[in-house]
């Protein structure tokens, strides 16, 4: 059984797979076909190549446990560790590689295997595992990935607050590669961090005007383009801030941003009428956008700014309307979230045994209430929750499964074990009948009585019924008085009478030997049956004794299952609780950010509202006056 | 109504952008929105809960794994003793010539499996994945396996072969490879029966 692909390929294609970028990795394949000495590896390798790391990993455990697999041992362990990370069980898979690294293994295969290690745990938050991570890299990383690892870097410092050692490192980026622009926005984001504005500035007026080649870049333009924009804006240099801002695409992630943005350079420079034109489309998309919101209120700002009082008022209105309807949303989504359920659909329609590691959720379920949450999605933190969530509720599912599994070997164990007692006086006695003792020792008396045969030359001691009667009717006949008679017809008859007894004796003793070969060979053959007798009596004996044992054996296992599957349920049921409360707990907080803002806005426009309501009196009691 | 005020929201929200650091086309570029200079001392706690929970889902997987072994073990010596336990496996090795869709199994003239591949396993077998299609408890001696192999040979035509085989039954488990191979000098497939004792 040849497979085409080696194991280096198999951990790392497992490994690639973390990261979608880097699938070249595969081509670095110089292992050549691996014979698979073993069906029960390649039944491992039938799972992972499928992405059901579960299972896979399941078989490949007991095929180890069953002490298989010997001729894959180093193989198997490799297999186990990238199965391990690529269901996400990082801790473990860690060990084994840290293991196995230690040893005699390909030094860029270690290299890369620390750097995937790094990537991950940064992932999940292990700032320092990730960092020690990539200290263990000894050697020249791949190019591709050696960028990676250094943006990894910059990136695990920023995470530290170290943002000179970032902008150092990052600084010294050469080229002009994608990576070099994600590697210019972080130097831009560190020196944001670090208070060191105007040169953050700098950076992302360079990445603004760059031409992007693909999503991925258009979209980092627009970051750039938008925080220069506003900085411009805080700065109070409108006119200059407009330029960034309408870089900006029209549809993207950060458009209504940036449109509102554009509105406020034209109200600064007190061109109201203009600021309405992208202020009132933005009034057109999704309320549950920040952007969105505010230009609701500076719609307002800018017609009272045009003296129409009248439709400012009206919008001043509507958005207070339209903000308590939207923070009653909230409040009844926190309800929904708050009761238990809401996570439970969100990874509801989810093939929980398939994406391991590299799974995200790309889209929010169906309803009202997911949309507010759909920007958390795009989280490490709330991804990694949500992971761990659904792996949770596998597991639960998978104890749930065995439970009743394990419920039905109880019973199959019982039945098993009565119809055994059924069968058992049955067996005993029919045992007690088969005579195996008196047949070999017939046997033993058999073979004697031929080695006398033999020895002494009976030839009619082996003559068949018929010789034998014919031998008997013979000699009965010599002994009839009458051929005693000395007349010639008795002696005519005493002659045949002898002449059918010589034939009768010569032709027995001519197949003397024959017969006794034969009747050895057949005594031979008795007793081989009599060994096979004795030997599956022995076994039936065995068994008897054994299978009440083995009954006792596997009862103790099914019942020691029980409670361990029963006490993992709990255990799992109160992780899931936690890892609920912790999900809860961001989304909770990001929707009350939402009602915060939401809060601050409906003053906003109840204080203009307010003031417009003044100054229409005012106006009034004037012309009374 | 403040300008000024409602310019600050704005740039508040914006602003946190330039303060997110991005990681190629891993970070996603919402990621933006949940970060911000004044919210680092509440993530590293937020990242404290969620390590600590991850630690616990960490142990709890490790031994709902330990559990499947030991259930999956259990399952198999209970099901299918050692002593009478054959196990059938299907495995390919390039498959040029053929495209998997079917295999039917009898044994003593008894159908007993009979397995309808999808596309994923189909590929899974032609990257070196062995398939165990069925497991049976048999009687120590001599019986027969016919294999039916269904699916689409050379030019996309249909194609449908049988290999038997004798196998004889001792006391330990014995596992039967059925694969499926390329018979480069004939352009077609080959069906082989390997017994693994």
């Amino acid at each position: 059984m040849i497979t085409r692909r080696g194991i280096v390929v198999c951990i790392v294609v497992s490994l690639a797979s973390l990261a979608p970028g880097v699938s070249t990795l595969a081509d670095t394949d110089t292992s050549g076909p691996t014979v698979i000495a073993d069906p029960r590896y390649g039944e491992v390798l039938f799972y992972f190549y499928q992405e059901d790391h579960f299972p896979a990993i399941v078989r490949l455990l007991a095929a180890q446990a069953q002490g298989g697999l010997e001729q894959h041992a180093a193989q198997a362990e490799l297999l186990k560790g990238g199965l391990y990370l690529s269901y996400g069980h990082h801790l473990e898979a860690a060990e084994i590689f840290e293991r196995l690294l230690a040893g005699n293994v390909n030094p860029e295969i270690r290299d890369r295997t620390w750097f995937f290690l790094a990537k991950i745990w940064r992932q999940r938050g292990y700032l320092d595992k990730a960092q020690r991570a990539l200290d263990s890299i000894e050697g020249e990383l791949p190019e591709h990935i050696g960028r990676e690892a250094t943006m990894l870097r910059a990136q695990l410092l920023i995470d530290g607050g170290r943002y000179d050692a970032a902008i150092a490192l990052l600084e010294d980026w050469q080229g002009e590669t994608e990576w070099s622009r994600y590697a210019q926005f972080n130097l831009g984001v560190a020196l944001v961090r670090s208070g060191r504005t105007d040169e953050a500035k700098k950076i992302h007026e360079k990445l603004g005007g760059i031409d992007p080649w693909n999503e991925e870049l258009t979209s980092l333009r627009d970051k750039a383009n938008l925080a220069l924009g506003y900085a411009l804006l805080q700065s109070g240099q409108p006119r200059e801030a407009k330029l960034p801002l309408q870089r900006v695409r029209l549809e993207g992630p950060f458009s209504n941003k940036a449109l509102l943005g554009v509105g406020w350079a034209d109200a600064e420079l007190d061109r109201y009428r203009r600021a309405l034109v992208p202020w009132m489309e933005l009034r057109e998309r999704d309320l549950l956008d920040p952007a969105v919101q505010e230009s609701m209120l500076a719609i307002p700002y800018a017609l009272a700014q045009l003296d129409s009082i009248s439709q400012a008022a009206d919008h001043y209105l509507n958005a207070v309307e339209a903000f308590y309807e939207e923070s009653n949303r909230i409040d009844r989504t926190i309800s929904d979230i708050e009761s238990g359920r809401f996570f439970d659909d969100f990874v509801a329609d989810d093939r929980l045994d398939s994406a391991g590691w590299y799974w995200r959720m790309e889209a929010v379920p169906e309803g009202p209430q997911a949309r507010y949450l759909f920007h958390l999605l795009a989280t490490h933190e709330f991804q990694e929750g949500l992971k761990n969530y659904r792996d949770l509720k596998y597991l639960w599912s998978n104890l749930e499964r065995w439970q009743q599994s394990v419920e039905v070997y109880s019973n199959m164990l019982e039945t098993r074990r009565l119809a055994f007692d059924a069968r058992l006086p049955k067996a005993q006695e029919a045992l007690a009948r088969a005579d195996i003792d008196g047949m070999v020792q017939r046997k033993l008396e058999f073979d004697a009585l031929l080695d006398d045969i033999e020895q002494r030359g009976d030839w009619l001691a082996l003559a068949d019924e018929h010789e034998f009667e014919m031998w008997g009717e013979i000699t009965s006949l010599e002994k009839i008085p009458a051929l005693s008679a000395g007349i010639p017809v008795a002696e005519e008859v005493r002659d045949k009478i002898k002449l059918l007894k010589g034939v009768l004796q010569w032709e027995l003793e001519r197949e003397f030997k024959e017969r006794v070969w034969r009747v050895r060979r057949e005594l031979r053959e008795t007793g081989e049956a009599l060994v096979e007798t004795q030997r599956a009596r022995r076994q039936v004996d065995d068994s008897m004794a054994i299978q009440p044992r083995e009954f006792r054996a596997f009862d103790d296992r099914v019942v020691g299952l029980e409670p361990r599957i029963e006490a993992l349920k709990m255990r799992v049921e109160d992780t899931m609780a936690a890892q609920r409360v912790f999900l809860q707990a961001i989304a909770v907080g990001e929707l009350r950010a939402q009602q915060r803002r939401l809060d601050t806005y409906t003053v906003q426009a109840r204080f203009a509202l307010a003031a417009i309501y003044d100054q229409a009196a005012t106006v009034a009691e004037a012309a009374v006056e | 109504m403040t300008r000024k005020l409602l310019m600050n929201l704005a740039a508040g929200l914006s602003l946190a952008i330039a303060a997110t650091a991005v990681a190629g086309e891993s970070a996603p570029p919402d990621a933006a929105q949940s970060a911000s200079l004044a919210a680092d001392a509440e993530d590293a706690a937020s990242r404290d809960r969620f390590r600590a929970l991850d630690q616990d889902v960490q142990s709890l997987k490790k031994e709902v794994l330990d559990l499947n072994r030991d259930l999956f073990l259990l399952e198999e010596e209970l099901l299918f003793p050692a002593n009478s336990q054959v196990a059938f496996f299907i495995s390919m090795d390039v498959g040029e010539y053929f495209k998997l869709d079917s295999v039917r199994l009898t044994i003593d003239g008894k159908e007993v499996a009979n397995y309808l591949y999808t596309d994923r396993e189909a590929g899974s077998l032609l990257q070196g994945g062995v398939h165990r299609v069925h497991m049976a408890n048999l009687k120590a001696g001599d019986h027969e396996l016919v294999a039916i192999f269904t699916g689409q040979g050379p030019h996309s035509r249909e194609y449908r072969r049988g290999a038997t085989m004798n196998f004889s039954k001792g006391i330990g488990a014995k596992y039967v490879e059925l694969e499926i191979s390329d018979r480069v000098r004939k352009q077609q497939p080959e069906f082989v029966i390997k017994e693994w004792e």
